[in-house]
């Protein structure tokens, strides 16, 4: 959907929201809950939850952007306080004078009331066996109570994704190398089992090996997206959904992956008409280094090229010009430090010009969170694994959030949870 | 007149040529440290455009180039400065990287080849051959390099140590072992690196890594062989496979020695401690003198804290009383005597030597080997020779020890006078910690003394779980709950709960959650949510802990049991 198109339907929806909250609203002298989200927020990422559950309940919701940090407007009912309570979150009663105060000081600065309508439909691309701990969104999801289904290649192929709103993409390799961890972790069970799961897939969905199969499942989300879903990826599914929808033609897969070694070429050969986000991206040839191109600004598993971690900064966007990038960088702090990844960043030469930054390291030659339009549809893409664990060794303890509940980092993650229930209109036309 | 004018010139004038040289190259490298790489750059040229072999000022160049990703650029540069000095090697390497950076592996070759006929003995130009390949991330063309360097100067151990980080780069550990140990026998400071990169074998390579360095010959294999078993988690193998290969000469074998103890010295368990304790055996074994004592002692204290007390008196036999030992040693000697003492639990044989060395041992450490004996008493339910033996210590840490008598004897007001005065600064964090607990339950209750509550809780210290948490909770049956009686019953709670006694445990929980003690009842609700969420009854536990949230929501408990909240409906990993 066009920035134009949801401004006027948001402003449309904004003038009848007021008799919906009515309705739902009990006899009080504080009507309203805002639950705001600057530092006197006592668990940021609860909160979102909680605005979720408003949602999903039936209500409304408002989403004063740029507004304390980025505030939310929930009905001042006893479910809600009740919720709020038992969540740790942070809530301010107000009586409607004191909302059409705040209103009065949203319309005069670059700020915006979004309305927010119903709770979108999230699933999360992920393996059968894979841990809960082992994917920053799906952490971000269990943490904040917000739920959702999970889908694996099965499901992607068997076009059922048309029945949700938001997918996440777990730290997939959609190029079917396995995270080019196959050499280096060579008899590792995690990797022993990852390889069997994939190959018995490939084989069940009638692929001859698993790049193959990966570069359906790859095409067939980005199809999704055409249509009008909304994906949001972090670490290497950024990187290698693109490569994998790039690479028609071309073997971008070492020879453990598909008994063939990369074409030499491929980086010649790659189709970056197909991609949502990168082009002209020059592939890692060595099937031993767990790299894949020069998207990645980082390269931390290249003893010679890894760069050190920085820290990342969030651009500021016009609340009512642009509204859905504000959305996504609503948050607390501006300056977030830096986490790595197996793909933490993206290089600047390699990205689209059509595509939005939403933040950057200034003055390095990459940028950490990207988001733009594919048909009818939006992606986000945020790089690194676990904004609470910068450097997230294989073997690490799993982040408990509850020790991170003002993590900016993962506010990002949320931030493109509740952006869908923003819209006005049913996506999957 | 004339003459002496051109003369004068002439002398003045070599200076200044010198000093108009030595301008641009300092302008040079001021802006090469201010970053200004482009500035840098052409100035470097300047140099090199009236001195085209200017070494300085060409690796200057190739410097500044480098993080402006202009490398090409030097080419034309290498090649003029080559051509002006052939035999100068450093012109070769640069021109190696200038053809690597225009991705001209074949004039890589070709230079490379050029330099080895200028330098038929030497290593360096397949060296740098190989480095320029692999910054173009050819390993092939790496591999290509190392390998007719090898051949070319006939020597099959020539380039080991590339041989070997090549392979280790592609997992290739049979052959980074076997390089490996031809570059230590070489060169034996490679071990350090050797050992590192090796090191990161993955866990499934391991057997296959260490069998293959069990067929090479030699003490750098074994060493080698010994300090990976050490990284991968088998001290007690590699001390074995070490002292096995320790060759008869003393320095070569004390060296070794040492470099494995070093490799020791950070690890605390107790096969590691054990290791520790026999390699500093077999060092003092070939020493004499102090030294060879100095190494006893040690031993014996390691051997003392890995709880090995039979290798700790063997090696401080005769220790303490050698009179040719120092005094500092055989005090020492002595110390680790009576630690070791009073870890068998013979306190009154320690009790008499500490009496017997304290005119030689210092005043701290006799204060802390009090303290250890007086603790070694509490244990042993002799609270009157505790009492006796603590005397008149009034530090923070002799007051803790004091508040524990106190209460062990039964005399609550004196122990939470004697806990207070203590403050949070006596013993570890634990133990501050539970004094904290302690002063909280005594607070609770009015009675000055309880004899019977003092000897419940010393059958706690003494570790009988079972028999403390019955008679707290007899003792609690005596007590109104909201003077004590409450505190003692989610105690004994909790010590059940400890026990895997479920059944008791919930009971008295949910006595001391009653509303009548509002003081104890959040921490029961929250013990008793534990329990629940422990038995896998995650339901009950959630309810259990919004009842919690909701009834008591200013308690400090409240946050921890969100946490608990969030771990029962499985929103975060149980820790």
């Amino acid at each position: 959907m066009k920035r134009r198109d949801f401004l006027t339907r948001g402003g449309a929806s904004l003038l009848v929201l007021h008799p919906a909250l009515s309705r739902l609203q009990p006899v009080s002298a504080e009507p309203w809950l805002l639950v705001p989200m600057d530092d006197t927020q006592a668990d940021h990422l609860k909160a979102y939850g909680l605005t979720f559950r408003v949602l999903q309940r039936g209500g409304r919701a408002e989403w004063f952007l740029n507004y304390r940090s980025g505030a939310f407007l929930v009905p001042g009912d006893a479910i809600n306080r009740r919720d709020a309570a038992l969540a740790g979150v942070s809530i301010e009663p107000l009586d409607d004078d004191r909302l059409a105060q705040i209103r009065g000081e949203i319309q005069d600065g670059n700020m915006d009331a979004v309305p927010l309508e119903k709770a979108p439909k999230v699933a999360v691309y992920v393996p059968p066996n894979a841990p809960p701990w082992d994917d920053a969104v799906t952490m971000a999801l269990n943490y904040a109570g917000v739920s959702f289904e999970k889908v694996w290649d099965a499901e992607v192929l068997g076009a059922t994704l048309k029945n949700y709103d938001w997918l996440h993409l777990h730290h997939e390799d959609f190029t079917g190398q396995y995270s080019k961890f196959f050499l280096n972790y060579a008899g590792a069970p995690w990797l022993v089992d990852m390889v069997e799961q994939n190959r018995a897939m490939a084989q069940r969905m009638g692929f001859p090996s698993v790049p193959e199969e990966k570069r359906a499942v790859a095409v067939a989300i980005a199809d999704y997206v055409r249509r009008g879903g909304f994906v949001f990826a972090m670490c290497t599914a950024t990187e290698t959904l693109d490569l994998a929808l790039a690479s028609e033609g071309a073997d971008i897969a070492a020879a453990y992956a598909d008994g063939t070694p990369m074409d030499p070429n491929a980086s010649a050969r790659m189709r970056w008409d197909r991609t949502l986000a990168f082009q002209d991206a020059q592939l890692e040839l060595s099937p031993t280094v767990p790299v894949y191109s020069d998207i990645d600004g980082h390269q931390v598993n290249s003893a010679e090229r890894r760069q050190p971690l920085g820290s990342f900064t969030l651009f500021n966007f016009s609340a009512k010009i642009d509204p859905v990038a504000t959305m996504l960088v609503q948050n607390h702090r501006q300056v977030i430090p830096d986490f790595y990844g197996l793909t933490t960043s993206f290089t600047r030469k390699t990205l689209k010009p059509s595509i939005t930054v939403l933040a950057e390291e200034p003055a390095a030659p990459w940028v950490k969170y990207i988001h733009g339009e594919h048909g009818q549809g939006t992606w986000t893409f945020f790089g690194g694994h676990d904004p609470e664990d910068p450097q997230h060794q294989i073997g690490d303890v799993p982040t408990d959030l509850s020790l991170h509940p003002h993590s900016p980092g993962y506010r990002l993650i949320l931030n493109n949870v509740l952006f869908p229930a923003a819209k006005k209109k049913e996506l999957k036309t | 007149m004339r003459i002496a004018t051109v003369l004068t010139m002439a002398l003045v004038s070599l200076p200044l040529a010198a000093a108009a040289q030595q301008e641009p190259m300092a302008k040079a490298f001021d802006l090469e440290r201010r970053g200004d790489y482009a500035g840098a750059a052409e100035a470097y040229r300047k140099v090199l455009q009236v001195k085209p072999a200017d070494a300085a000022a060409l690796l200057g160049l190739e410097r500044v180039l480098l993080p402006t990703n202009r490398s090409r650029e030097i080419l034309p540069l290498a090649q003029a400065a080559s051509a002006s000095n052939p035999s100068g090697d450093v012109f070769y390497g640069v021109l190696l990287r200038a053809w690597a950076a225009a991705d001209q592996p074949d004039s890589m070759r070709a230079v490379a080849l050029r330099w080895a006929r200028a330098m038929p003995d030497n290593e360096a130009p397949y060296r740098e051959w190989g480095a320029a390949a692999l910054l173009r991330r050819d390993r092939p063309g790496a591999l290509e390099a190392y390998a007719s360097g090898r051949e070319r100067l006939r020597r099959p151990d020539a380039l080991a140590a590339e041989m070997a980080q090549l392979a280790v780069a592609d997992a290739d550990f049979p052959t980074a072992v076997r390089e490996w140990v031809q570059a230590i026998r070489l060169l034996p400071g490679y071990r350090a690196t050797a050992l590192a990169t090796l090191g990161q074998a993955p866990q499934p390579l391991r057997p296959e890594v260490l069998r293959q360095l069990a067929q090479e010959r030699g003490l750098a294999a074994r060493r080698l062989e010994a300090e990976l078993r050490v990284r991968w988690g088998d001290p007690a193998g590699g001390f074995e496979v070490l002292r096995e290969a320790l060759p008869e000469e003393r320095v070569e074998s004390v060296q070794a020695l040492r470099d494995f103890l070093d490799l020791l010295q950070p690890l605390r368990s107790g096969a590691a401690l054990a290791a520790q304790g026999r390699t500093l055996e077999a060092m003092a074994s070939r020493m004499s003198g102090a030294e060879g004592a100095r190494l006893r002692l040690r031993a014996a204290q390691v051997y003392g804290e890995a709880g090995d007390r039979e290798a700790a008196r063997r090696m401080l036999a005769g220790l303490m009383d050698d009179r040719n030992s120092p005094s500092g040693l055989s005090a020492g000697a002595g110390a680790t005597l009576i630690t070791i003492l009073i870890g068998e639990g013979k306190l009154a044989e320690a009790q008499q030597r500490l009496a017997e060395f304290q005119p030689k041992l210092g005043g701290g450490v006799v204060v802390q080997l009090r303290r250890r004996l007086v603790a070694g008493w509490l244990q042993a339910g002799e609270l009157a020779r505790a009492d006796s033996a603590l005397a008149a210590d009034s530090t923070v840490e002799g007051l803790a020890l004091r508040g524990r008598i106190r209460l062990y004897q039964g005399d609550l007001a004196g122990a939470s006078e004697a806990f207070r005065a203590a403050g949070p600064f006596a013993g570890n964090l634990r133990e501050a910690t539970e004094r904290a607990i302690l002063l909280g339950l005594l607070q609770s209750i009015e009675a000055d003394t309880l004899p019977a509550l003092g000897r419940s809780l010393w059958k706690l210290h003494q570790g009988d779980s079972a028999g403390a948490a019955a008679r707290l909770e007899r003792v609690a049956e005596e007590l109104p709950a909201p003077k004590g009686g409450a505190e003692l019953r989610l105690l004994a709670g909790r010590i059940w709960s400890a026990l895997g006694k479920s059944g008791d445990a919930e009971r008295l929980l949910r006595a001391a959650a009653g509303p009548d003690a509002p003081g104890t009842a959040p921490a029961a609700e929250l013990a008793l949510a534990d329990l629940m969420i422990r038995q896998g009854r995650h339901d009950s536990a959630v309810a259990q802990l919004e009842h919690l949230i909701l009834t008591y929501p200013h308690s400090v408990l409240v946050p921890q049991a969100r946490r608990a909240l969030d771990q029962a409906r499985g929103a975060v990993p149980r820790t």
